[in-house]
């Protein structure tokens, strides 16, 4: 072991259980380690993305319980025991949510680095009857930067399925 | 072959962006998703001094951290070479090579270790001790040395001086905008690995081409030794156009440690590490006569630029300097402000200069609608105030003013529908509804304002290279190394290749993003539509070409002896234009010569009249009428680039000073749209960027140090989804001649003019001509 006498300074490890999309994981995990970086680095589950990885910009927004949170703020070891949905889960059989079919039809997204927080926000903000109107749309998804620009069409196909799930 | 005939289903605005589906999934991997067998993880260490040198660099703690494989600073990175001179896109200086700060965020040190949290931690632990110089922070820093002229394109025509000496009415103004970082989302990263003496990266970048040649420079290595891959890159806005050291230390890292490292940028420090769009300042005349015509325009734009890491601090101003940066070792990038001035109105006489201050702070790098987005606030919000001075409606003003010819050459432009979008516009915006009356218009406490201003864009075009193959299964693939930023390269590609090749968009798979495909230009300068969209369509012209050669003496064939102009290409058909019924499929084409596939490879070039037209203004500047007659004998037209026209309903509350923008139209001449729903995402998200300049963003220095004071996402202000209002997007004019496909490039168009318009409005509603951006509400108080 050539680390042997290194120091391990506030790099001690734990033992996470997690379920992710529906799987459970028994992870050891560095105790820095974020939500969003198991996600990413343990599970290889890189739809999830890292935009500031200081709670700034939403790019890394899942479901822990059913809420959004924004996983870069979270410890994976807070998170012991909790389900997980990320943008992986939302389609496991490969066939597009309303939402993500939405978001492609229109154009609700261009570089695509923001989509994945986007469409979680959406899902969530959807489930919480909080897609009442343009201007609620908008309010309740200004945790989510797109640099791009893409707003007016993300808000365009949130209404649009907020519209359909109105209509079932 | 006429290609409106040929599949029409291919184009039109039903087409979704073929790069969704996988974005909406979260399955599209871009650099920072990359992970490969061994990989370790480099975390930086930055300068905390904007000038001077290190003394001590203490790396002892942080080796001895569990994980850490490395550390690399000054003292052991050995010697790397400088990428090769490049005018538009300069390398950085080779990092890590000695002692030298030259700016706060500076690379003085690289980790590298088992994992991305013991590289971050061990990284805090580096202590530098530092030899700091005063640096020099700002444009009136008695200290900054000032260039003039320093690229060498200052323009004038006429007399400027003496036409304002007798001008009846006469309007001027100092404009300043603010240093504004690019920010795209996903935080430059770079992974790199060594096979023996080759290398390959995962790299954000609008420039892969680039990028391979500073690699290979700094590593002594053959290009073709370098591979570049960027198949999705999380933004760009011109922060991807040059080459960053970071990318330089990943590639050292991993051959340090040999194995594949990725480094992945913090958002910190993508304040300082990818560019930022520098700050301006800008003293415009405008004299008129009482009716409204421009008798003269005199402009002066200064931006800032960093110091350069040859000549770190304080230097006085030689007269050679700018010739010598120019010619012997650029590092900047050039950034002109009024290169578009005498372009876009007729006015006999146009003064136009620029100047460039160099500071001690991070490089600069183009952002979107790079000195053309400055020097529009001023021109169209002077613009604004000389139509009051003369009492008349600023659309008038600018129709008194068209240049129905491009006006430094006294050529016709290749196209321009200028005029259609002020008027559609007005329409549509119902500015018929105006008081110009200044504070006239209240929605109960706000106050509201119109504002309206006027765009011409540049035109601009590089060489690229394509290449396209029909498989047996009628299938086609065509691919060049090009990026797609977001901007709908993948898709509008595909549609280009299908219209020429008759094939359903689903039939056509467009590659893009590795440097092992043909060589293509920047995703940039709003020109890779037009550049890799002409070879992509050249490329399957000569791909049809080479099936009708194939079967030009085929007694089977339909199509014996056909020319191209004999035939139509449909549903994966070529047949007769003038009877369906002769023809045959690829697949069958194919099979009965025993091929699996045919490939061509194909490019594009600039017309001789887009280098000619540079050349030509500055002749004109030069030789006056005499250069106009020499440059009207040797062209035609002059390429135009897109023409733009914006309306905005903006409203204050005059007690608190808020700003909100109500709406947008926006209204673009951009040639042929091969796909709107894309061209019109390019335009809200240019839009954006135009609410985000005029009323948001602003990169804060510390006076003292040079710190960036607002590195992060929630204190650098972007605009979030409740800052956006409805934009209606329209599209006028039809296709340019001045390329086969008829495109004009929409990228960066949508932000110019938005942040006049805004600033127009503003005086509409309240009186107060804000002539620096942001217009944050302490400017409205
Ligand atoms: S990465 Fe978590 S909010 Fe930005
Ligand atoms: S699509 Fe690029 S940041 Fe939203």
């Amino acid at each position: 072991m050539r680390d042997s006498g290194k120091r391990a300074e506030g790099g001690r490890s734990s033992t996470v259980s997690l379920t992710v999309n529906g799987s459970g994981h028994d992870l050891t995990l560095d105790n820095r380690t974020t939500l969003l970086d198991a996600l990413r680095e343990h599970l290889a589950l890189t739809g999830s993305k890292k935009g500031c990885d200081q709670g700034a910009c939403g790019a890394c927004t899942v479901l822990v319980d059913g809420r959004r949170v924004v996983s870069c703020l979270m410890l994976a070891a807070q998170c012991d025991g909790r389900e997980v949905t990320t943008i992986e889960g939302l389609s496991p059989d490969g066939v597009l949510h309303p939402v993500q079919e939405a978001f492609v039809r229109h154009d609700g997204l261009q570089c695509g680095y923001c989509t994945p927080g986007q469409v979680m926000s959406a899902v969530a903000l959807l489930a919480e009857g909080r897609a009442g109107s343009d201007q609620e749309i908008r309010e309740f998804m200004s945790g989510n930067v797109c640099r791009c620009g893409a707003y007016p069409n993300i808000v365009a196909a949130i209404r649009e399925v907020a519209a359909c799930d109105a209509a079932v | 072959m006429t290609m409106a005939e040929a599949v029409p289903a291919a184009l039109g605005p039903g087409v979704d962006r073929v790069d969704g589906r996988p974005k909406v999934l979260g399955a599209a991997h871009y650099p920072s998703d990359v992970t490969l067998p061994g990989m370790a993880h480099a975390a930086l260490v930055r300068s905390t001094i904007a000038a001077g040198s290190i003394v001590r660099l203490d790396t002892a703690r942080a080796a001895d951290m569990l994980g850490v494989l490395t550390v690399i600073t000054h003292e052991n990175a050995g010697r790397l070479q400088k990428g090769k001179r490049n005018l538009f896109f300069p390398p950085p200086a080779a990092p890590l090579q000695d002692a030298r700060i030259s700016y706060h965020g500076q690379y003085v040190a690289v980790i590298v270790a088992e994992t991305r949290q013991q590289a971050a931690a061990a990284a805090r632990l580096i202590e530098v001790t530092y030899d700091r110089d005063e640096p020099v922070l700002t444009l009136d820093d008695a200290a900054a040395s000032s260039q003039s002229n320093p690229y060498f394109i200052d323009m004038k025509r006429g007399d400027a001086k003496a036409a304002m000496a007798t001008a009846e009415v006469t309007v001027e103004g100092t404009f300043t905008t603010s240093p504004e970082t690019h920010n795209p989302l996903g935080p430059f990263t770079t992974v790199a690995q060594w096979h023996g003496d080759t290398l390959t990266v995962y790299d954000s970048t609008q420039n892969p081409f680039h990028v391979r040649a500073v690699l290979a420079a700094s590593f002594g290595l053959a290009e073709d030794d370098v591979r570049v891959l960027s198949p999705y890159v999380g933004g760009g806005f011109g922060a991807g156009l040059r080459s960053w050291p970071h990318t330089i230390l990943a590639a050292l890292a991993a051959r340090v440690v040999a194995r594949p490292v990725q480094l992945s940028l913090t958002r910190p420090e993508m304040f300082t590490g990818v560019g930022h769009r520098p700050s301006t300042m800008q003293r415009l005349t405008i004299a008129a006569t009482r009716d409204g015509k421009l008798v003269a325009i005199d402009h002066e734009g200064t931006s800032t630029a960093s110091m350069g890491h040859e000549a770190p601090t304080r230097k006085p101003p030689t007269r050679k300097a700018p010739l010598q940066s120019l010619l012997k070792a650029p590092d900047e990038q050039p950034y002109p402000i009024t290169a578009g001035t005498a372009a876009a109105y007729a006015c006999p006489n146009v003064a136009a200069r620029d100047k460039r201050v160099r500071l001690n702070i991070a490089p600069i790098a183009h952002m979107r609608a790079p000195g053309e987005a400055e020097g529009n606030f001023a021109i169209e919000s002077l613009l604004d105030e000389l139509s009051y001075e003369l009492g008349m409606d600023p659309i008038d003003l600018r129709l008194r003013n068209y240049a129905e010819v491009q006006p430094q050459t006294g050529l016709p432009w290749s196209s321009k529908a200028l005029r259609e979008c002020y008027t559609v516009g007005a329409e549509r915006f119902g500015w018929a509804q105006r008081d110009p009356t200044v504070g006239a218009m209240r929605d109960g406490r706000w106050l509201v304002g119109y504002g309206m201003a006027g765009v011409t864009f540049n035109h601009y075009q590089a060489k690229c290279h394509a290449r396209a193959t029909v498989h047996r299964d009628g299938t086609a693939h065509v691919c060049s190394g090009a990026t797609d930023i977001g901007t709908g390269t993948y898709t509008v590609m595909t549609q280009l290749a299908a219209e020429v090749l008759g094939l359903p968009v689903d039939r056509v798979e467009f590659e893009l993003g590795d440097t092992r495909l043909p060589q293509a230009p920047q995703a940039g300068g709003s020109g890779l539509t037009t550049a890799l969209g002409s070879a992509v369509h050249n490329t399957c012209v000569a791909l049809v070409q080479r099936v009708l050669t194939l079967v030009s003496d085929d007694a089977d064939s339909p199509l014996r002896g056909c020319t191209i102009e004999d035939v139509v290409a449909h549903q994966g058909r070529l047949q007769h234009a003038d009877d369906e019924s002769r023809g045959e499929t690829y697949s069958e084409i194919l099979g009965r010569h025993g091929l699996s596939e045919l490939t061509v490879d194909g490019d594009s070039a600039p017309s001789r009249a887009e280098a000619g037209v540079i050349v030509g203004s500055l002749v004109v500047s030069r030789l006056g009428r005499f250069g106009r007659k020499l440059v009207g004998a040797s062209h035609a037209t002059v390429p135009a680039g897109g023409f733009g026209a914006r309306f905005v309903e903006v409203r204050v509350d005059p007690e608190l000073g808020v700003l909100r923008i109500a709406r947008i139209v926006s209204v673009n001449d951009a040639g042929r749209v091969v796909n709107e729903k894309l061209a019109r995402s390019q335009i809200i998200g240019g839009t954006v960027g135009g609410i985000g300049m005029a009323i948001f963003e602003e990169t804060v220095r510390d006076p003292d140090s040079g710190r960036v004071a607002n590195a992060t996402l929630s204190d650098y202000l972007i605009p979030v989804n409740a800052d956006v209002p409805d934009i209606d997007v329209v599209f006028v004019g039809g296709p340019d001649p001045a390329n086969p496909i008829g495109v004009k490039g929409v990228g960066e168009i949508g932000l110019v003019g938005v942040a006049a318009a805004i600033a127009n409005g503003v005086y509409h509603a309240t009186g107060r001509r804000i002539r620096s951006l942001p217009i944050t509400i302490d400017k409205l108080l």
